[in-house]
């Protein structure tokens, strides 16, 4: 089994990073020792989509650009996964796992000059948890029963069960403070303490960042200006990079950075990774058969996926995790290799007839090249062990309402949340342990909801034991059977650039970029 | 036997002319390969994941698409669906505008009226847009893109035909057979019909170039038929995705498509010519 970078000790050491090292103002995160060696200015990042709006909140793939430029989290995690200090100087888990108590920064504003304090995550704290308002937070609080604050700079946040460590750095991490004042008028302008303030945005179009010159953080930002301009598509803004138009491309694709890499330009890969997931409706045809279902983890041409659907940009992996999880491991990549030969053995197995095998379609999402590619490769995999089956191509609303319907046989899909706490794969639909909207309820696989339940009330000793059978459960059951990580926020940007920070999610962080 | 003689007729007069030539013997060569591509050793559905984009070489001569599939293959196999599509559609197309056009022609008052009120319904549709809403209504299948083209080409044969039809209805010819006591139906199609083909022929070309540009354009815009069948227009799309990794991708697709497309021009403009200014001996008489 593998060994993990985060091993979270709680209590003493949490709090003593905090403590430490922003006293000092030294956080060490990637490329910001090289801060003295680049120069402001201002950053050209071209940009495939437009933003939906400034809510945090909204944590839309289209929205990374912007969170972590104008709001800042509680805690951070660095790209291996271990927690670091933001707005949070420390934090104390209970003994019991019951609560955290979090320490706030006393010198910390909002843009419009409001004192950063308890007050302002106590509000975060009650729009994270209204189901109307929290958006995709508001899974996250499910863990939270109650919050207090306890002085101007304390608050407590107490738990309905006992929580393990990690899923309450999740939260932490995932909380970025409200200016109480701009909450109700969030999705239309920014209310955070972030490095940059919004100067200018025309939509669709573009958005002006300036440099926030009341920012926390020692000698950060250093860009003093970033505008974002928005390109209708990929192959426009990687032009626009290589014509020297624009400086950076974040949100691109693996294919083009690959390309650009290849000609010398930087590509960064954050730790942030989703992954790709054949998804299989275990209430239908021959999918009910878990022999059947079984055969798909052999069937899946791993690395002829990750190589046409993403240029190779990304691992192969057989498990639902990103290499920055701590269920992460990469010996089932081994045992449940691409194998025709055990395939077709647990095929014979699962006693259905040829005309059973190959009566269902794969729905397919027209409007992701990638997906189209690589249904072609998994039934170009299925006619060798003599499984025909046709591509049921469906584009734009017509593929998310069959998606999210589970009116699907099976269909790729990527999942998120995969290199946080295991237990939040739980947030993407087909990995849901209740209200599945491919299954309903109750769950069709037991075993699994157990085996996240057990996760989430392992402690100590009993973490790894209980990560280790989630992944036994996850190849057994087999409703969804992982291919590849890859990329999203991906970062390719001109060699004159420099002091990068990977952040967990893949959000932009541009306060330690500068310029060489 | 009179319709075998006006083909041949315009087959030897269009022969006479350079560009129809080449048009025919291009769509000839293109028809054939169609035919019989299974005698081809080409695999246009095989794929090599170690030779992914390759560049034009001995073993793949345009070179291998993003799943390492042989782009001519594909580009020979894709002529099927083209032309299968082509020749549904004008079938489609010409099974139901021919006897509207007939029907509005010879019979005139409020049957013309609404056979050609629909008829302007359907011309005001904008051919791809109602192609697309039919592939939403059927699904994505060779059938729907066939039929969605099909329909769209009812209007062209509809008005050609009554346009022919209102020119020959007070012709003695026509006129004679009604004295004779020859029922409307044999009027229509065994008197009128038989002085049209020339038109009607000239339509199925015209048509067929529209319907091989119709089903690319579906293709392209991801409406098409569904993979991995071949389509030009398929090729097309993908390729352009891979315009920096592999130029050569949407060489060989583009280049036929045009070719093909521009080979039935020039039949039809060739046919055109024929029936304007039938100076051929050979025509008089059949194609007038």
């Amino acid at each position: 089994m593998t060994q993990h970078d985060f091993r979270p000790s709680r209590r003493t050491v949490l709090a003593g990073i905090g403590a430490t090292a922003l006293g000092a103002g030294t956080i060490t995160f990637p490329g910001a020792g090289m801060a003295q060696d680049l120069k402001g200015g201002t950053l050209r990042v071209g940009l495939p989509n437009d933003m939906t709006n400034y809510d945090p909140m909204q944590f839309s793939t289209v929205n990374f650009f912007m969170i972590k430029n104008l709001y800042d989290a509680l805690i951070e995690y660095d790209e291996n996964g271990n927690p670091v200090p933001g707005l949070a100087t420390e934090w104390t888990i209970a003994d019991d796992n019951t609560s955290v108590t979090v320490k706030l920064r006393d010198d910390v504003t909002f843009h419009s000059g409001n004192a950063f304090d308890s007050a302002a995550v106590v509000a975060t704290l009650e729009k994270a948890a209204d189901p109307e308002k929290g958006k995709n937070v508001y899974s996250t609080m499910s863990i939270v029963k109650d919050w207090s604050a306890d002085d101007a700079h304390t608050v407590t946040i107490n738990f309905n069960d006992p929580v393990p460590d990690r899923q309450i750095l999740d939260l932490l991490q995932f909380l970025l403070p409200l200016d109480p004042e701009g909450i109700a008028d969030v999705e239309t302008v920014p209310a955070g303490t972030g490095p940059f303030l919004l100067a200018d945005r025309k939509v669709g179009q573009s958005v002006t960042l300036k440099r926030n010159p009341d920012y926390w953080r020692p000698d950060q930002p250093i860009l003093d200006e970033i505008v974002f301009t928005v390109f209708s598509d990929n192959a426009a803004a990687t032009s626009a990079l290589e014509s020297g138009s624009v400086d950076l491309v974040y949100g691109g694709g693996s294919r083009a950075a690959v390309r650009l890499r290849d000609a010398g330009y930087q590509v960064l890969q954050g730790p942030g990774k989703l992954v790709q997931v054949f998804r299989i409706n275990s209430t239908k045809g021959p999918f009910r058969n878990k022999a059947f279902r079984q055969a798909f983890n052999h069937l899946m041409n791993r690395p002829a996926i990750l190589k046409v659907g993403y240029a190779g940009l990304g691992e192969a992996t057989a498990l639902p995790w990103a290499p920055a999880s701590p269920a992460s491991d990469p010996s089932f990549n081994d045992t449940y290799a691409f194998d025709v030969d055990k395939a077709k053995a647990l095929l014979d197995q699962s006693g259905l007839s040829d005309a059973e095998m190959s009566d269902w379609a794969l729905l397919v999402n027209g409007s992701d090249e990638a997906s189209v590619a690589i249904s072609q490769v998994v039934q170009s995999s299925l006619r060798e062990v003599g499984i025909e089956i046709e591509l049921d191509v469906r584009q734009g609303a017509e593929f998310i309402d069959a998606l999210l319907s589970g009116d699907f046989a099976a269909v790729f899909g990527g999942v998120g949340n995969v290199q946080k706490f295991p237990s939040r794969v739980a947030t993407n639909s087909i990995y849901r342990t209740v209200k599945n909207p491919v299954f309903g309820d109750p769950h069709p696989h037991p075993a699994y909801v157990e085996a996240i339940k057990r996760v989430d009330n392992s402690f100590g000793e009993d973490v790894q034991p209980a990560y280790d059978n989630l992944n036994e459960v996850l190849v057994d059951e087999a409703f969804a059977i992982p291919t590849n990580t890859y990329e999203t926020g991906l970062i390719v940007a001109s060699d004159k650039l420099g002091g990068f920070t990977l952040d967990i999610d893949n959000l932009l962080v541009g306060r330690t970029i500068g310029f060489k | 036997m009179k319709q075998m003689h006006a083909i041949l007729a315009a087959l030897r007069g269009l022969l006479r002319q350079t560009g129809a030539t080449l048009g025919l013997g291009f769509l000839g060569l293109i028809v054939l390969i169609a035919v019989f591509a299974d005698l081809l050793p080409l695999d246009p559905l095989g794929q090599d994941f170690l030779r992914t984009l390759e560049g034009p070489s001995r073993d793949y001569w345009f070179g291998t698409d993003e799943l390492g599939r042989d782009i001519l293959s594909r580009v020979v196999f894709g002529a099927r669906t083209s032309l299968v599509t082509a020749a549904g559609a004008v079938t489609i197309a010409a099974l139901i505008g021919v006897p509207m056009g007939l029907i509005g022609g010879f019979f005139g008052g409020w049957r013309d009226a609404v056979l050609m009120r629909l008829v302007d319904v359907m011309m005001a549709l904008p051919a791809i847009l109602f192609a697309m809403a039919l592939i939403a209504v059927f699904g994505r299948s060779q059938g729907a893109a066939l039929l969605a083209v099909g329909i769209t080409g009812i209007p062209g044969f509809a008005r050609i035909v009554r346009a022919q039809v209102l020119t020959l209805r007070k012709r003695d010819f026509v006129v004679a057979v009604e004295a004779f006591g020859g029922t409307a139906s044999y009027n229509m199609f065994r008197t009128i019909l038989p002085n049209s083909w020339s038109q009607i022929l000239v339509q199925v070309v015209v048509l067929s170039s529209v319907a091989i540009l119709l089903e690319a354009a579906l293709a392209f815009l991801g409406v098409g038929v569904p993979p991995p069948t071949p389509s030009w227009g398929e090729m097309l799309r993908t390729g352009k995705s891979y315009l920096h990794e592999a130029p050569y991708y949407a060489v060989l697709p583009g280049i036929v498509l045009t070719l093909t497309i521009l080979a039935f021009d020039s039949i039809g403009r060739g046919l055109s010519r024929l029936i304007e200014n039938p100076r051929d001996a050979a025509l008089q008489g059949s194609l007038k």
